[in-house]
């Protein structure tokens, strides 16, 4: 199990190599303009232009630009660990920017998350149980619902039902816990509703097919015939082994989520990491771009990393392999 | 007789003071509250608030309705009343001596405000110009202050390039005097010295983000009738201790509060500083802020309204009256480029302002209510409405005249046939730059068609975004509707200089987009190539208008407003936009600042 984990860990730190070497490629080298000019303002002169461009490091070779980011990622910078550098526009530390916008982000996962997981599931294995019956076209029906509303839709509709016209107080805009449970969650019931409810329909989906699967097993016709409780047939052994896929898939829609909930914090207007990534690219502010895709890089890696590892955990025969 | 003369005047000194009092009691009833503005998606600043480095109306609408004072400003009203130059820090606003080319300003009794709280002096003034001119420190319009450059201030350019230690034209003999001398005689120096980079800085709190751009966006020490919040906790006793004022996150929120140290005797713009406080508020989510301005929990939105708010007000009974247009002081154009084929044909160019449907055009814009259809380069508010009725280029409806435009290209070399089509292969497939805005995504279907009318076919590319393609002279791009353009201040100069002059085509940020004056010298400096041969240069004109003052100026600017129109056409100009403000129905008292061409926050009120 050491030596399984070890692998694992190195083979996370390749890949969180390599993005940083694309995404520096993808950001710094490819033509997208000139950043220095986005920052000159009206009429500069060359010599404007030259002192911007010296003033943002941007006028030394890429292969330097390259290697002293990737040194302050992982040693630190003036600004802290891991270093990210500072906004070309304000001067600000990157990682101050992603600090202030990631509790945004990560509240709005957390309790998103917690819905549709347990929404999702349990609507999955509902249906898996009574297969066939209302309630499974119904569920699926609702799944499908959920899958097909596109996110700004149900958004939109979400704050012109409950805030606009029957003058509930969830609110746009983000609170934090510190002006009180209350003021913080009712700025996220909405968002958690809305981005859950996509998610759900995709968990119930998947949890159904995977447990009819697994129910299909002979395994389940011995726990059966040994006289176990239905219960505890489908529970205990049904969804055990049906949680696979689940986790796979909750381990990358959590990382993703970091970096990619844009749509649900635009129409929120929660303004957390997602939006930051937009803003940042729009703008030609590279150290942020790059400083939220590292970060989700990163999350992407540690929460693949923790989901070979639970793998490891739930089927044995992955650890021995 | 002496009796009734005395019962008179006692009568009329009652009514005085009734009418003060009323005037006052009202004023004192308008007091108070929180005026709230949404803000669509970003603030967007230009140099993250610093002063010396915002160019954009958003930047100046706060810093000159609330926050800085300038030797001289506005008054913070809509239309000509609202650009016509008063005294700020200034007594009064000088009359220039020595030909015009010297102005001697002498300060009020003015404290800035916390954490600096002392009186502002000359070299506080003198300081913000340096900072202006230092390239490290990141500002914006130098070249309206740079000798070398527009032509003012002596010793601007030594200064900003090193070689100098001081500006040699500004002298500050003592505390509450400062004196500019120009190189030449500016008509609009005083338009110049309004601009909110001019406003004192005080050292003691600036000098700590030399040469790092925009960093003293978060720490504005203010002059005005506000403050950021949290201003007064600051500590500026050391570059160490300063921390960013607390009322400013730096980007989705900005408080600003009242300034104890702002004395309203001193005031002579007419702010009024009646809410107590300004919270502006970014919201990614444009349809959220117009719902809360209908809910009560904004006042207003930052920006003009897009047209959806717009048809909402205007259609809605009891809405309407809180609909407010006032001129934008802009143009909306398509640019030519000259040196381009098919453009490199006067005949062309203007067969395009003829074919083209501008009604059509502002119809991608929300339709009437978004503007009137722009006919010259200038709008008619910075040109005393003298080409009011002037419009070269008239088709019924302005929705573009297919026999108009045909007689147009028959004279043209590419239409040798005079078909009055374009017959000629530099008329097929010509590259046309779309912008990334909505807008544009409408606008360019109408003007590939009408110009298909006419033979010029298109291959349409869409940048994002779209100036920087456009604003590189090397990259040779015939023509783009993307471009708009506003004043600087009220001075029509500030269309000419950066649009038509040959000093303002530059290899990157170009804005002479038409390359109006264009030389084989400069067009190698830059880049650019194609035919130069027949292109017009307005250098002189220009340098003719640029001397003049007051009524003479501004009919001479109109008059090379006309020359453009007629001799050059660089352009077709389609609409004079509108700033539309929807306001919520708390607010009790608003007006619109000329100047900034923002809501004149100096002037508004909030129902209690």
């Amino acid at each position: 199990m050491a030596l399984y984990i070890a692998r694992r860990l190195i083979w996370t730190l390749v890949v969180v190599l390599a993005v940083l070497g694309l995404t520096f490629v993808v950001f710094y080298l490819l033509p997208a303009g000139d950043p220095a000019l986005r920052f000159a303002g009206r009429s500069p002169t060359p010599e404007t232009l030259a002192e911007i461009r010296h003033r943002l490091g941007l006028d030394h070779p890429w292969w330097y630009q390259f290697g002293r980011y990737s040194w302050h990622f992982f040693a630190g910078d003036q600004y802290g660990w891991p270093g990210l550098g500072y906004s070309y526009s304000g001067g600000f530390s990157v990682m101050s920017q992603i600090t202030t916008r990631a509790p945004r982000t990560l509240f709005l996962i957390m309790g998103a998350a917690i819905i549709w997981l347990t929404l999702g599931v349990t609507i999955g294995v509902i249906s898996a149980v009574k297969r066939r019956s209302w309630i499974d076209r119904a569920a699926m029906g609702f799944a499908l619902f959920g899958l097909s509303a596109p996110v700004f839709w149900l958004g939109l509709m979400a704050l012109f039902i409950f805030w606009r016209e029957l003058g509930l107080p969830f609110d746009t805009g983000y609170e934090p816990l510190s002006a009180g449970v209350w003021n913080w969650s009712r700025h996220l019931i909405l968002p958690w509703c809305v981005l859950a409810l996509l998610y759900a329909g995709i968990y119930a989906r998947v949890t159904r097919n995977s447990l009819l699967e697994t129910l299909g097993e002979d395994y389940i016709r011995t726990a059966r015939a040994k006289g176990l409780s239905e219960r505890s047939v489908i529970l205990k052994h049904g969804l055990r082994a049906s949680l696979t896929p689940i986790v796979t898939m909750f381990g990358l829609d959590i990382a993703l989520l970091v970096g990619g909930a844009v749509i649900t914090e635009s129409v929120f207007n929660l303004q957390g990491l997602g939006w930051l990534a937009i803003d940042s690219a729009l703008g030609q502010d590279l150290p942020v771009v790059l400083g939220v895709t590292m970060l989700t890089a990163v999350a992407v890696a540690v929460m693949n990393l923790i989901v070979d590892i639970a793998y490891a955990f739930l089927d044995p025969r992955v650890r021995t392999q | 007789m002496v009796l009734l003369l005395a019962a008179v005047a006692t009568a009329i000194g009652v009514a005085a003071s009734v009418g003060s009092a009323s005037s006052g009691s009202a004023k004192k009833s308008l007091a108070g509250g929180t005026y709230r503005i949404g803000w669509d998606t970003e603030f967007g600043w230009t140099d993250s608030f610093d002063p010396t480095g915002e160019y954009l109306a958003d930047g100046f609408g706060i810093y000159t309705n609330l926050m800085l004072r300038t030797l001289v400003a506005y008054p913070h009203t809509a239309g000509p009343a609202g650009t016509k130059i008063v005294a700020d820090l200034a007594t009064a606003v000088p009359k220039p001596t020595n030909g015009g080319k010297t102005y001697t300003f002498h300060l009020k009794a003015v404290k800035f405000g916390p954490p600096v709280n002392r009186l502002v002096t000359s070299k506080d003034i003198l300081y913000s110009m340096e900072r202006l001119a230092n390239p490290k420190d990141g500002g914006q319009y130098v070249f309206y202050y740079d000798d070398s450059e527009l032509g003012a201030i002596k010793g601007f350019h030594a200064y900003a390039t090193g070689k100098a230690k001081t500006i040699s034209g500004i002298r500050t003999p003592n505390a509450r005097t400062i004196v500019f001398n120009l190189t030449t005689a500016e008509g609009d120096f005083l338009n110049r010295m309004a601009m909110s980079a001019t406003a004192p800085i005080p050292v003691e709190v600036a000098k700590c983000f030399e040469g790092k751009p925009g960093a003293y966006g978060r720490d504005v020490v203010s002059t005005g009738p506000y403050m950021i919040e949290g201003a007064d906790q600051v500590d500026d006793s050391s570059c160490s201790a300063l921390q960013p004022m607390s009322g400013y996150d730096g980007q989705t929120n900005l408080t600003l509060v009242r300034n104890p140290n702002y004395d309203p005797k001193t005031e002579s713009t007419g702010r009024l500083a009646l809410p107590d406080s300004f919270v502006f508020t970014v919201d990614t989510n444009t349809d959220d802020i117009y719902n809360k301005i209908k809910a009560g929990q904004l006042e207003q939105n930052e920006v003009s309204a897009p047209s959806k708010p717009i048809r909402e007000w205007a259609t809605n009974p009891s809405l309407k009256k809180l609909l407010h247009y006032n001129s934008g002081d802009g143009t909306y154009y398509v640019t030519m480029n000259l040196t381009q084929a098919p453009f490199d044909d006067i005949h062309v160019r203007k067969a395009m302002n003829l074919i083209i449907d501008k009604d059509g055009l502002r119809k991608a814009w929300g339709g009437p209510i978004s503007g009137t259809i722009a006919t010259h380069i200038v709008p008619d508010s910075l040109e005393g409405n003298i080409l009011k009725n002037f419009d070269p280029y008239k088709t019924p409806g302005e929705q573009g005249s297919l026999a108009k435009a045909q007689a147009e290209m028959k004279l043209s070399k590419y239409d040798p046939g005079h078909t009055g089509k374009c017959t000629a292969s530099q008329c097929k497939g010509v590259l046309f730059i779309q912008g990334e805005r909505f807008q544009d995504t409408q606008m360019t279907p109408i003007i590939v068609a009408d110009a298909a009318k006419i033979g010029i076919t298109f291959k349409v590319r869409v940048a994002k975004p779209a100036y920087p393609v456009i604003q590189t002279p090397r990259k040779n791009i015939p023509i783009s509707e993307r471009p708009r353009w506003f004043k600087d201040y009220a001075d029509a100069l500030t269309f000419f200089a950066a649009l038509f002059t040959s000093k303002a085509i530059i290899p990157s940020g170009n804005t002479n987009y038409s390359l109006v004056g264009i030389t084989p010298a400069i067009a190698k400096k830059v880049g650019a190539t194609g035919d130069l041969t027949n292109v017009p240069s307005i250098d002189d004109k220009y340098a003719v208008c640029q001397a003049q003052i007051g009524d003479a100026r501004v009919a001479c600017w109109a008059a090379l407003d006309k020359y453009l129109m007629l001799n050059v056409v660089p352009w077709v100009p389609y609409l004079s936009a509108y700033n539309v403000y929807t306001l919520g129905s708390t607010v009790a008292k608003w007006d619109y600042d000329q100047f900034s061409g923002t809501t004149a926050f100096a002037r508004v009120a909030v129902k209690g």
